[in-house]
């Protein structure tokens, strides 16, 4: 899996590519924990993210439960797969998906 | 390793050696040949000249005209030149008067002293053939090249060079020239080579002799030294390392090594490093043994885990209102999927089907917590929705690692068919009706359990009958994955299931789906744990 960062002060926006899966999802967990500190606004952009797994529906959890405290968090271009996967665990109820 | 060391060295230093022999001698004997050569040559010329000027016109008139070996002048010239041949060393030295096809001879010195015979000596007046005294062609073309020098009133500059079976000789002549300048006899100045050639050779041989023994002592000193301070201390460390492989005793060990040189430090770098080896096994058998205890204790987690899930199949023998089977099969690393099945009471009969969040031993324990949690809270005639809300409050309180849980449980009513389930963001269950087959169940998501604080579960209604089935199962079914990236999917779970399954037992339902997944799969390995559950409604229980 491929982690590309777009940052503007106190926005980021991260692009994701390949996997995100049980080996792949400690790295986000690692530049999330790095730069989620001072944040307003994150995005996911799922442009390029074939699968998510259980392991990286825990990080964006997280991330979520972090940005309610301090801002707002989108998830942005999610493919067909990964949209069905927010279905059935409930996730699109409580992320912002556009 | 030693000799063959050894050998390289002596063969490598012995060519070494030949070659710088050879050169030194020839480049010796070349030098000094043309050196003598040209000395030689020098001496031939200088020496017919001299002997030519030094001699009176008037004499040689008296000598070669009418009665001159008579007069008194012979005799005088004869006897100095006698006294020059001698002194000079010179081979043959004669007077003579050459002419287009002979020469003619009227002084031919002799002493007997130095060993000349005088049977050999040309008399007074001897005509000698050029044709008869050549050796060859190549001989008589001389003797015609002098004619024409002396037809010319002049001499050799250069001797004349023959080697043939009458010897090596170096030739001279030079003529007497009269007040006209013109030539009226020669004088032939001979050096016999032949010596000078034998010096030379004898010389050639010396040299070799000489430095081939030099430089075979300097080779055998070399190599003694070689193996001295080379070869002995290399062999040490050598014999030092193959007895340490052989016993693979690391402990302790040292060389010592006293050359004072690069060798040494190859012996001190040795001990070092086996310092270091020593150090670095011990470290790795610490790790080894803790890596093990581990890898034990993991296993033990494994076990404990699996034997959580109920495995004694048929499970209720005694009741024939429903039939149910389920598996799992756990990935390499300890998994967080579960099942659970139990009877809630009489009339009611509880199944789970859930996944935690990540791998490893953190989901094992937050499977059992979970597991735990919703059997203790099914509780009959308890709304589910309310069951998985109060789980949830719970889990969310000891929940710092951010885990959840997908789960989906439902209660069966065995005398009214009445099936009641909630869903915390699990996968759809496939229900079967007789009529319809299998179709996956379009049930209301829910959020994950321990995801979030204050989710309110809602409980749904479906009404069963008999003959119908439910298939619960993980994503580790949807997810499997082939060595081309595919996933097996609902659609391929679905045809599975409604090509082969219709009217099968709940254990050979789950059979057959494992066998489809596991021809889908190949030989790519399994990531996630798989597991299935089904419930079959078979008959109506008596009220």
């Amino acid at each position: 899996m491929i982690i590309n960062k777009k940052s503007e002060g106190t926005k980021l926006e991260i692009l994701l590519e390949g996997r995100l899966d049980t080996t792949t999802s400690p790295m986000l967990e690692t530049e999330l924990k790095q730069s989620i500190d001072g944040l307003t606004e994150l995005i996911f952009n799922f442009e390029k993210l074939e699968y998510i797994s259980s392991a990286g529906l825990r990080i964006l959890l997280a991330a979520q439960k972090i940005m309610n405290k301090q801002g707002s968090m989108v998830v942005k271009n999610v493919n067909e797969i990964i949209a069905e996967v927010f279905e059935v665990t409930g996730f699109s109820d409580i992320l912002t998906i556009e | 390793m030693n000799s063959k060391l050894l050998s390289k060295f002596v063969l490598s230093l012995g060519v070494l050696g030949v070659a710088l022999t050879v050169t030194i001698s020839l480049f010796s004997y070349l030098s000094s040949k043309e050196y003598l050569e040209e000395m030689y040559a020098q001496r031939v010329v200088s020496g017919s000249k001299s002997v030519a000027t030094m001699l009176d016109i008037e004499d040689v008139r008296a000598i070669i005209g009418p009665g001159g070996e008579d007069s008194e002048v012979y005799s005088h010239v004869e006897s100095m030149l006698n006294t020059l041949k001698k002194d000079g060393d010179i081979t043959y030295l004669s007077l003579v008067i050459p002419d287009e096809d002979s020469v003619t001879f009227y002084i031919d010195t002799c002493v007997p002293e130095i060993g000349d015979n005088p049977a050999n000596k040309l008399t007074y007046g001897t005509d000698v053939l050029y044709t008869d005294a050549a050796y060859d062609e190549n001989d008589l073309q001389k003797y015609y090249y002098v004619w024409n020098l002396y037809a010319e009133n002049r001499g050799t500059d250069k001797p004349i060079v023959t080697d043939n079976s009458y010897g090596y000789n170096y030739t001279a002549v030079s003529p007497i020239l009269d007040e006209q300048g013109e030539a009226i006899a020669e004088i032939q100045y001979i050096l016999d080579m032949q010596a000078v050639r034998d010096h030379l050779s004898s010389f050639l041989y010396k040299m070799l002799g000489i430095s081939c023994t030099i430089i075979c002592v300097a080779l055998l000193l070399y190599i003694m030294l070689m193996k001295w301070m080379v070869l002995t201390p290399i062999e040490k460390l050598s014999r030092f390392t193959t007895e340490i492989i052989k016993s693979g005793n690391f402990k302790k060990q040292e060389i010592v090594i006293n050359t004072k040189d690069e060798i040494e430090d190859l012996g001190n770098s040795f001990n070092a490093m086996l310092k270091k080896l020593e150090d670095y096994i011990g470290n790795l058998t610490a790790v080894t043994a803790e890596k093990e205890r581990i890898g034990t204790e993991l296993n033990v987690a494994t076990h404990i885990q699996s034997s959580m899930l109920p495995c004694i199949f048929p499970a209720f023998p005694d009741r024939n209102e429903l039939d149910i089977y389920a598996t799992m099969t756990p990935a390499k690393e300890v998994g967080g999927d579960f099942y659970d099945f139990f009877m809630v009471d009489e009339r009611h009969i509880a199944i789970v089907m859930a996944d935690v969040s990540g791998k490893g031993v953190p989901a094992a324990l937050f499977m059992v917590i979970g597991k735990t949690l919703i059997k203790d809270h099914t509780q009959p005639g308890r709304d589910l929705g309310e069951v998985f809300t109060e789980v949830n409050h719970i889990l969310c309180e000891s929940n710092d690692n951010g885990m959840f849980i997908t789960a989906f449980e439902g209660v069966l009513d065995l005398i009214t068919g009445e099936f009641r389930y909630v869903n915390a963001g699990h996968e759809k269950p496939f229900i079967y009706r007789k009529s319809e087959g299998y179709e996956a169940y379009k049930v209301r998501p829910g959020f994950v359990l321990a995801g979030m604080e204050n989710i309110r579960y809602k409980e749904q209604i479906i009404q069963l009958h008999i003959g119908d089935k439910v298939f619960l199962y993980t994503d580790g079914v949807t997810e499997a994955m082939n060595k081309e990236h595919q996933l097996y999917g609902m659609d391929r779970l679905h045809h599975i299931l409604n090509q082969q399954c219709q009217t099968c037992s709940p254990e050979k339902i789950l059979e057959l789906v494992k066998a489809d997944i596991d021809a889908f799969v190949g030989d790519n390995d399994q990531f996630d744990d798989i597991t299935m559950l089904c419930l079959e409604y078979t008959r109506k229980m008596k009220e």
